[in-house]
């Protein structure tokens, strides 16, 4: 059973054509990565799964359930977390209110209402933020941290709420070869319990963390494969030389 | 220390000592429930009778501050309704009081509860519905509209009065201890003041109050994180038009007096120049903001009366210039405002930071 | 708040500031504390002054009337203070501005009866600030209240005691006499808010009864001035008699529109029961001509008494402004108030409520302006007389005068 499946997806803004029957399938325990050069429709793409944007036509089904039209808020609690493209963590909260309002979102407002839970969630804040490796960081507050550590953030607080798909949008934008690296290794280890959806540019960063890449070209899917089908494809090798 | 700070959500590293916002919150209700014993020692018997029932105004006014700053500062909706549901409730009570001749306390201030938050889940209904989020424009315009709609019907209505409004000549009555102006009332206000701050202020440093601080900083984004955002939003107006709704049924029977202009629009200005100038999204704020402006117009308005009013205006310009967080932002840290949401339980690490 | 910051545009307006340095001029005021305005005896007694608080709007939209009220108070006092005061003892008059704004009001009267511990308050103008004023006045101050002003009617409140026209006593004379000099086809325009109703409801049946009949009546917003509907229909019926309680602002334009559409032209007769002297300056002569309205008194009256009231005022206050002491501003009901209550304190002999009240029930003056009035017992309104004046050419002719009417009021 696939775990997200995209049937045929369209959307376009006026005359243009983001995107023009999209196929894609995300299996569980799967990374998988999208690339496309600039305006391939990758981040509509992953708005339209996020419920960000609604396609125009198209099924999309998640765990065995039609989501085209439903709303982002129940797409979350069925178990898709999104990091968005620009960094949009809780500035004015600290590190550790940030996990915590993602993790949280489980529970009835009235739940928190009587924060029941704050004592139980606390240790699993913690351990989040020990695993980004911003720990320390805790009661700082979002703003202060630096563009890297930010972006772990968000990662960490896409990851809290324990989603079954996580799809990220170039998570690595901005950062060092340094972080980068570290992103990498920060999200290896989530393969067993998270499937990944990940829009990137950093071809090398998608090779090395994907099981499975697809390529988007003005709209529509160009190819699809292992990291070494692709990077042998001649298609996507002709797309990438004349524009990127 | 423990319940007290988990209450006022005490600023991470001040442990022990109490956070500046929980220590000028303390002082006001302090005041405020000293206030009629120290008046009694200072003052004539005249005097000191004169400025208690002057402060039990002031009291159940707080209430109608509080309620905007809950739709604004928390829910983040920018409501010129608030007058509607204060009003409202005043106009239901006072009418009842004509006409049926109710005046116990268990009837009336349930009613008046009720009438504010009626229509304020009524309000709440038109803006919120639909998955977009209303934006600030159409929220204040909605609610401006509703307000003026409301005071042109009462002016319009005999039944209500019309333009004389409507007298309560009798006094609120708990079993059959009738309660005027004074010491009673004065205590009753405070002690609805009081519980009803507590609520909110527990709530607001709740998981919940966490929600609506993220809410009110990236409204879209907490959607994504799979909270239901225009329901928690309902939930808090609906919230402020019953705290609303309450301080009008007490209005109405401690003033005496309930007309058009109390739900329209110029009064539901009032309510955001309260909490402007108090310091928005700080519960104490309003409270603040109220006693200043209404201690400032009975004292300065005999000596002032043409002018005080364009000094209040100059006043609060000054004040969103350059202190948008009003009055309590003087005093009082962005981060201290919003508060941490942690848990400080028993095997809580002491962070690095030792400060 | 916008009634503050009109109160500029009022004709005549006088602005607290230069009240306070004309009753400093005259007679030494003096701010205590919190600034209530005293006017302290010149002599003592030994049980204190009397002190009577004067609670009216002295800004705003409605300083026309609160400020002869305020005067006119003043000046009484004087006179009674000059005779030897009230049971040897000197009154002292507490002023308030309640600035035509009802919220404002209640505080500043309840400074009067709680601070000051007034005994007794005399004001209001319009119905509504009656409305605020009165709760706290007679009920929780327990202190008496005599409100001055021509109105609706239907106060009978206790403790609360009307010396201003009623509808009754505005309709009583006038109605009959329109029939007879004007017609029997009547239209009702009018303001939408609660005197023009109830007063229509009285003039009604008045009109009915002596065989009239009203064609039209209609209600509008404060703030329209545009009439041609009304105007239109008003010749299209062929309307008698107008009884106009159309007000300002949109009193002006109607009786232009009126005048030309050619109702006037036509032989129609206009008539409108708060006109005074003051109204005489909303619109041109030819446009009012023949306008009536019925009053407890008019400047021009053949009285005595009155006569030498209005010159009194007028040497205190005519020098400053062109505020007049007329019967639509309240400062005749005020007058009337201020020496019935001092008979009633009188015959008391005493400055307690009850005791006034008792006495005040039945309370009679020889002398006001317009002449004697007397309480009805039982219903908290007086008998007055009341002059039905046309105008012409710009000034009021008295044309009837009928002798302590009924207020009909509370029986």
């Amino acid at each position: 059973m696939a775990l997200l499946e995209v049937k045929g997806a369209r959307k376009s803004y006026g005359r243009l054509n983001a995107l023009d029957t999209v196929n894609l399938v995300v299996e569980s325990r799967e990374f998988h990565g999208l690339i496309g050069p600039n305006g391939s429709g990758k981040s509509t793409l992953l708005k339209c799964i996020a419920g960000a944007e609604y396609p125009d036509e198209g099924t999309l089904t998640f765990l065995d359930e039609d989501i085209s039209t439903t709303p982002p808020a129940v797409r979350a609690r069925r178990g898709m977390s999104l990091k968005f493209q620009i960094t949009s963590v809780f500035n004015l909260l600290s590190v550790y209110d940030n996990i915590l309002l993602s993790i949280q979102a489980a529970h009835s407002l009235w739940h928190l209402a009587g924060s029941r839970s704050r004592r139980v969630l606390h240790s699993q804040v913690m351990d989040i933020l020990s695993e980004f490796r911003i720990e320390s960081r805790a009661d700082d507050l979002a703003g202060e941290l630096s563009h890297g550590e930010q972006q772990w953030l968000e990662i960490a607080m896409a990851l809290a709420p324990r989603p079954r798909l996580l799809l990220l949008d170039e998570p690595t934008a901005g950062m060092s070869p340094e972080e980068r690296r570290v992103t990498g290794d920060l999200l290896r280890p989530i393969k067993e319990r998270c499937s990944m959806l990940i829009v990137e540019h950093d071809l090398d960063f998608i090779k090395d963390l994907s099981d499975v890449i697809t390529v988007l070209d003005q709209g529509r899917v160009l190819d699809n494969g292992t990291p070494e089908q692709i990077e042998a494809s001649e298609r996507v090798k002709e797309v990438y030389v004349t524009r990127v | 220390m423990t319940l007290l700070n988990r209450v006022a959500g005490a600023h991470p590293g001040t442990s022990g000592r109490l956070s500046r916002l929980l220590a000028i919150e303390l002082v006001v209700f302090v005041l405020f429930a000293l206030m009629p014993l120290l008046l009694g020692l200072v003052w004539s018997e005249d005097d000191s009778f004169f400025w208690i029932v002057f402060t039990t105004k002031v009291l159940i006014l707080c209430l109608f501050g509080l309620s905007f700053d809950l739709a604004w500062g928390y829910a983040g909706l920018m409501s010129f309704g608030q007058a509607l549901f204060f009003g409202g409730a005043a106009y239901a009570v006072a009418v009842m009081s004509r006409d049926l001749d109710i005046s116990s306390i268990f009837i009336v201030l349930p009613v008046a509860v009720a009438v504010g938050l009626v229509l304020a889940i009524l309000l709440a209904a038109f803006l919120l519905t639909g998955s977009r989020t209303p934006s600030i424009i159409f929220v204040a315009f909605g609610t401006l509209t509703g307000s003026f709609a409301a005071e042109r019907l009462a002016r319009a209505w005999y039944y209500l009065g019309g333009q004389n409004g409507v007298s309560v000549t009798k006094a609120l009555t708990i079993g059959d201890m009738p309660l005027y102006e004074g010491v009673g009332f004065y205590y009753l206000a405070f002690g609805f003041l009081v519980v009803v701050y507590i609520g909110c202020r527990f709530l607001v440093r709740s998981q919940f109050g966490l929600l609506l601080a993220g809410i009110r900083e990236r409204e879209e984004r907490v959607a994504f994180l799979g909270y239901q955002v225009q329901l928690t939003r309902a939930i808090i107006f609906a919230l402020s038009g019953a705290i609303a709704g309450l301080g009008g049924g007490l209005y109405a029977f401690h003033e005496g007096f309930v007309w058009p202009a109390l739900m329209g629009p110029i009064y539901s200005t009032q309510a955001m120049l309260y909490v402007m100038l108090g310091g928005v999204s700080t519960l104490i704020g309003p409270v603040i903001g109220v006693t200043a402006i209404e201690f400032a117009t009975i004292i300065l308005i005999d000596y002032l009366r043409d002018f005080w009013i364009i000094i209040l205006g100059v006043l609060l310009l000054l004040v969103i210039m350059f202190r948008r967080t009003g009055l309590l932002g003087m005093l009082v840290s962005e981060r201290e405002r919003i508060g941490s949401f942690r848990w400080r339980g028993a095997n809580h690490k002491s962070d690095s930071r030792g400060d | 708040m916008s009634n503050l910051i009109k109160n500029n545009q009022t004709k005549g307006q006088l602005t607290r500031r230069s009240l306070l340095q004309s009753a400093m001029w005259m007679s030494g005021a003096v701010a205590t504390g919190l600034g209530s305005w005293v006017f302290p005896a010149k002599w003592s007694h030994a049980a204190g002054p009397i002190k009577v608080g004067i609670a009216t709007d002295l800004t705003g939209a409605i300083s026309f009337g609160g400020i002869p009220c305020s005067r006119i108070a003043k000046l009484a006092i004087d006179q009674i203070n000059a005779d030897g005061g009230l049971l040897g003892r000197p009154l002292e008059m507490y002023l308030e501005d309640t600035a035509s704004n009802e919220q404002i009001a209640v505080g500043v009267v309840r400074k009067l009866v709680q601070r000051e511990r007034v005994d007794v308050v005399l004001g209001g103008i319009t119905s509504s600030m009656r409305n605020a004023i009165k709760g706290i006045i007679v009920g929780r101050g327990r202190t008496l209240y005599i409100y001055p002003q021509l109105y609706e009617g239907r106060e009978c409140t206790p403790y609360l005691f009307n010396t201003g026209p009623t509808p009754a006593q505005q309709c009583d004379k006038l109605i009959p006499w329109l029939i007879a000099n004007g017609g029997k086809r009547f239209a009702l325009p009018s303001a939408n808010y609660v005197w023009p109703h109830v007063l229509n409801e009285y003039a009604r049946k008045s009109i009915e009864e002596n065989g009239g009949e009203v064609v039209m009546e209609e209600y509008y917003p404060l703030d329209q001035v545009e009439y041609g509907a009304t105007v239109k229909r008003i010749m299209d019926e062929k309307i008698d008699v107008v009884f106009n309680t159309v007000i300002p602002p949109g009193l002006g334009p109607f009786i232009k529109q009126l005048y030309e559409a050619g109702f006037l032209k036509r032989g129609g007769r206009l008539s409108c029961v708060y006109y005074d002297e003051n109204a005489l300056n909303f619109n041109t002569p030819q446009e009012m001509e023949g306008l009536a309205s019925c009053l407890d008194y008019f400047q021009n009256i053949e009285d005595p008494f009155s006569s030498e009231l209005q010159a009194a005022y007028q040497k205190r206050h005519a020098h400053k402004d062109k505020v007049l002491f007329s019967a639509g501003s309240g400062s005749t009901g005020m007058y009337r108030g201020v020496k019935l209550w001092e008979a009633a304190v009188k015959e008391a002999g005493a400055v307690d409520r009850d005791s006034v009240a008792a006495a005040m029930d039945h309370a009679k003056i020889a002398n006001g302006p317009g002449g004697p009035s007397e309480m009805l017992p039982g219903t908290y309104h007086c008998q007055m007389n009341m002059y039905i004046a046309v105008a012409k050419g710009g000034k009021y002719e008295i044309v009837s005068k009928a002798d302590q009417v009924d207020p009909k009021e509370c029986g």
